[in-house]
């Protein structure tokens, strides 16, 4: 079984949803930098994070969505962090991204948070 | 009724990133098997992976020895404290030399890394660095069940204790 699988899916006409299985650490984090940079490629800027399925995260995954954050804003987009799960946003509070992330329950309240700022 | 007692483990890491999975694991089982509070595991083997993960990513130097070299992890724990002992014989890096980042500034200047060292802080009571001239690097991290039998730490923050010899 790989450590991480990512999988995307438009889920609004320029709101595109990355699914992430398993585990984000120093070993995968870049997997996911080159699914968002493609993403970014595209100009595509809206981009919800499914964590609902990631099991594990270290400061090395942490810092894709980091170093992600600002392009994504710059373009009017930005990175919503949905259904992360109690381990997950443990590490997100201890670094304290919780006051800079808008990390919502679902998937569905992170897309709708973009047709609310649209 | 769990029986808790003390847990030891050494595990010599090969010097790549795919082998902090299992290295996390391990940490777990020490845990479970100790008796030391299991709510505590994964943010103990959080900063453990941090400070792996930084030594595989700076420590050494010489790209085409950097998969032939190991680093050496002893776990220690029973019900009332944890303890990592890391070795490895990179290149002198004291952690103590940095600095805890501000968050704010961090994101907004898009920094990828540079957080790893600031979560092992924020986990651990204890992180104690000693460097043995010519020979390697030791960093010590230690954790208690009850955050008040640390001498001389404060509820946020960490006792760094950082040697050269």
């Amino acid at each position: 079984m790989p450590e991480l699988k990512i999988t995307t899916k438009i889920i609004d006409h320029d709101i595109t949803l990355i699914r992430l299985v398993g585990f984000l650490d120093a070993h995968t984090f870049e997997e996911l930098d080159v699914v968002i940079n493609d993403l970014f490629e595209k100009n595509i800027h809206k981009i919800v994070a499914d964590l609902s399925a990631l099991e594990y995260i270290s400061s090395a995954g942490a810092g894709v969505f980091i170093g992600a954050l600002a392009a994504a804003q710059e373009n009017s987009g930005n990175i919503i962090l949905a259904a992360a799960n109690e381990n997950i946003h443990e590490v997100f509070d201890l670094l304290g991204l919780t006051q800079i992330f808008t990390m919502t329950d679902s998937v569905e309240t992170a897309a709708k948070a973009f047709e609310c700022n649209a | 009724m769990k029986i808790a007692h003390h847990a030891h483990k050494d595990i010599v890491i090969p010097n790549s990133t795919r082998h902090l999975v299992t290295v996390r694991q391990a940490v777990f089982d020490v845990i479970q098997e100790s008796g030391f509070p299991e709510h505590e595991m994964l943010r103990i083997a959080l900063a453990i992976d941090e400070a792996l993960s930084n030594i595989m990513e700076h420590a050494f130097e010489t790209e085409n020895l950097k998969a032939e070299l190991t680093i050496n992890l002893s776990l220690d724990a029973d019900e009332e404290k944890f303890e990592a002992l890391i070795l490895d014989s990179g290149k002198e890096f004291d952690p103590g030399e940095i600095e805890s980042p501000d968050i704010l500034t961090h994101v907004a200047s898009g920094q990828k890394t540079g957080l790893g060292i600031f979560l092992m802080r924020q986990v651990m009571n204890e992180v104690k660095y000693t460097f043995v001239s010519g020979f390697r690097n030791e960093l010590r991290m230690i954790k208690y069940a009850h955050d008040f039998k640390t001498k001389g730490a404060t509820n946020a923050g960490t006792q760094d204790h950082y040697q050269n010899h």
